[in-house]
């Protein structure tokens, strides 16, 4: 079995540049800087050391704020390494010569994902370290910890396909690096301003069937984060989190109450707020694989248009 | 009279209903067949009813004014374009159908050179030799050997962006001949090269069809195709205007030649001949019938640059 011939070549490219490093580079002066501010807000209000429930939430705040700043970057920076991968080598005349080699087109299109997937991984490799600080803390078990970081990694690579994907369905870096950050803000928002929009227009705030369903907002990479997320070392501390991914588990929570529809788990392993599953309801799939497995659904989708694209002969030049 | 018979079987072929577009007899002579072929984008008839058949083994020159729809022919012979109508037969498959079978046979060469940023030379080759699936322990030699061709192994770590046109060109041409196909289509690659340039392509194709490949080349420059190619079409506006051997073409349609004798006492006078056979006789009435002191005799170039001025009409569609 060969190397995708297209893979070795972006990673030879890409390492090449010095880009990555810079990129790397960026990446972790960031985390470490969430890191450090959550740790300074937490530690001016009072002696941590003397009180562990305290230093518990403190690891567990770290934690999440640090999940989500990784999400941010992934979300902002898959897009950005990502969205020239094929529209980029239109635009530079290297995909004709390509095209007549017997490279088959999903052989194109799974050397640029795994080139720009790996460098994903490599980024979110390199802040493990700060993840370690979290877990020393105490906030998280270990498994929280890989789960969280699993996580972002599989969004990753979801996103940089379908980023991929929509390069191959466009002709010019510009356009492409446009329609990269558009389907990503969608992706994000556009389930969270259906949702909001569909209960301005019911307005009944009852838990009634015309409540917008909740699966809505499944499938936002924000959620299955905060869902995954969601561990059982909140439920003895007695402190509630103040994070970004704790901001989307209340939403969810608020969308919940107003309309009980959704068939699968939200927070499953949390023991904190067990108080909104309901027996033998909320046993069933969990939300955060829902919303993977959503997002692999339109992953799969777009590679499949792109690699209709990307076949020769066609009706016009590709 | 074998060649006539031979002829006349190959236009029946392709309409019998038995006909699968796989190697048959008649096509071990024929490189690329093209009958009826059409390619339209929206109302632009960009190649319109072209039939053109590349005999095995010839330099085959492909002229015609911007925008006659020779990248468009070159583009379906290459398995990368879908014809309208009319279809294309290249080595033995068509391309449309059997894509990946041309694609082993032949090597194709865009009119725009697109190379990688942060890639050397070896690299490059050495990725193209991965897409045509050849094993990694053969790539060394290979790209010796196709560096050594083009005249580039000096440059063999240079990064591929940092090449001069010329050289970009050449690399592009080994990239070409990675597969070593048997056929090679060549868009316009002579051109933004200069006259040294232009004279070693000459020889490095000349080289490669002595090697037994048949070469398809588009080009502006005429004069060049002229001296190169054992065949050459003409086309404008997506429409075969002649086709043939050149001088064949010349005489068939009557293009005047001119000859230009300097004579010893410094005169010089220019004559205008129809064929080879009025050529000769007006040496030999010079030399021989006058005793005239002929110190050079020669066929003035650009005799098919007159014919193309004169068959095309500039149409610009
Ligand atoms: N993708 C396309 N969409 C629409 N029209 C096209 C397309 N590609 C080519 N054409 C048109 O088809 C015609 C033939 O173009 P083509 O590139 O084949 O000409 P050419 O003989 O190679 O010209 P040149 O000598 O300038 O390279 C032109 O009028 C061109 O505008
Ligand atoms: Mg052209």
């Amino acid at each position: 079995m060969m190397m995708n011939p297209v893979l070795s070549r972006e990673l030879r490219e890409r390492m090449r540049t010095g880009r990555a490093f810079v990129v790397v580079g960026i990446f972790l002066s960031l985390l470490t800087l969430t890191a450090y501010l959550v740790y300074q807000g937490s530690t001016t209000t009072g002696d941590i050391s003397a009180d562990l429930a305290r230093q518990t939430r403190l690891g567990r705040d770290l934690y999440e704020w640090v999940l989500f700043v990784m999400l941010a970057l992934v979300l902002f920076f898959v897009p950005a390494l990502t969205a020239g991968a094929i529209a980029g080598e239109r635009e530079r005349q290297t995909l004709l010569p390509l095209q007549v080699t017997l490279l088959r087109p999903r052989s194109i299109l799974v050397g640029k994902v795994l080139a720009g997937s790996s460098f994903m991984l490599l980024l979110l490799f390199a802040s493990l370290p700060v993840m370690m600080v979290a877990y020393l803390l105490g906030g998280i078990r270990p498994l929280d910890g890989l789960k969280g970081v699993g996580i972002i990694c599989v969004i990753a690579i979801l996103l940089t396909l379908m980023v991929t994907a929509l390069s191959a369905l466009t002709r010019r870096v510009q356009t492409a690096t446009l329609l990269a950050y558009g389907f990503t803000a969608l992706l994000v928002l556009l389930g969270p301003l259906l949702y909001l929009t569909m209960s301005v227009a019911d307005g009944s705030e009852g838990n009634d069937v015309e409540n917008p369903p909740a699966l809505l907002l499944a499938l936002n990479p924000i959620t299955i984060v905060a869902d995954a997320a969601a561990g059982d070392n909140t439920s003895n501390s007695g402190f509630s989190s103040n994070n970004p991914l704790e901001w989307a588990r209340s939403g969810v929570i608020k969308a919940k109450s107003l309309n009980d529809d959704s068939w699968f788990a939200w927070f499953p392993d949390d023991n904190f707020r067990a108080q909104f599953r309901v027996e033998g309801k909320d046993d069933g799939f969990p939300a955060w694989a829902l919303g993977v497995v959503g997002l692999a659904d339109l992953a799969a989708l777009l590679s499949f248009l792109a690699v209709r694209r990307l076949r020769t002969p066609a009706e016009t030049e590709r | 009279m074998t060649s006539t018979t031979d002829t006349t079987t190959i236009e029946i072929l392709p309409t019998e209903p038995t006909d699968t577009t796989e190697t048959t007899a008649a096509d071990a002579s024929v490189a690329v067949r093209a009958t009826q072929l059409s390619k339209r984008y929206g109302n632009l008839l960009a190649v319109n009813g072209l039939d053109l058949t590349v005999p095995r083994g010839s330099i085959f020159g492909l002229i015609g004014p911007n925008g006659a729809g020779k990248s468009t022919t070159f583009a379906m012979m290459s398995s990368l374009l879908l014809p309208t109508s009319g279809r294309i037969v290249v080595m033995g498959a068509d391309p449309s159908r059997k894509p990946r079978t041309v694609r082993r046979r032949m090597g194709y060469m865009p009119d725009n050179l697109g190379v990688y940023d942060n890639l050397r030379v070896d690299e490059y080759l050495e990725f193209f030799a991965a897409s045509y699936g050849i094993a990694r322990t053969e790539w060394t030699d290979l790209v010796d050997g196709l560096l050594e061709l083009v005249d580039l192994s000096v440059k063999r770590t240079a990064m591929v962006n940092s090449l001069s046109r010329g050289m970009k060109q050449r690399l592009s041409l080994a990239r070409a001949l990675v597969h070593d196909p048997e056929l090679l289509v060549l868009d316009e690659p002579a051109s933004g090269l200069d006259p040294r340039a232009r004279v070693e392509l000459r020889e490095l194709l000349k080289t490669l069809n002595g090697m037994g490949k048949t070469i398809i080349i588009s080009s502006h420059i005429l004069s060049e195709l002229e001296e190169m190619c054992t065949d050459v079409a003409i086309m404008e506006a997506g429409k075969l205007l002649a086709a043939g051997p050149p001088r064949q073409i010349l005489e068939r349609l009557g293009g005047a030649r001119n000859v230009r004798v300097r004579f010893a006492n410094g005169a010089s006078e220019a004559f205008s001949v129809a064929d080879d056979a009025e050529q000769s006789a007006l040496l030999r009435r010079l030399v021989v019938e006058e005793g005239r002191d002929v110190v050079e005799f020669v066929e003035e170039s650009g005799g098919l640059e007159q014919l193309f001025m004169s068959l095309t009409e500039g149409i610009v569609q």
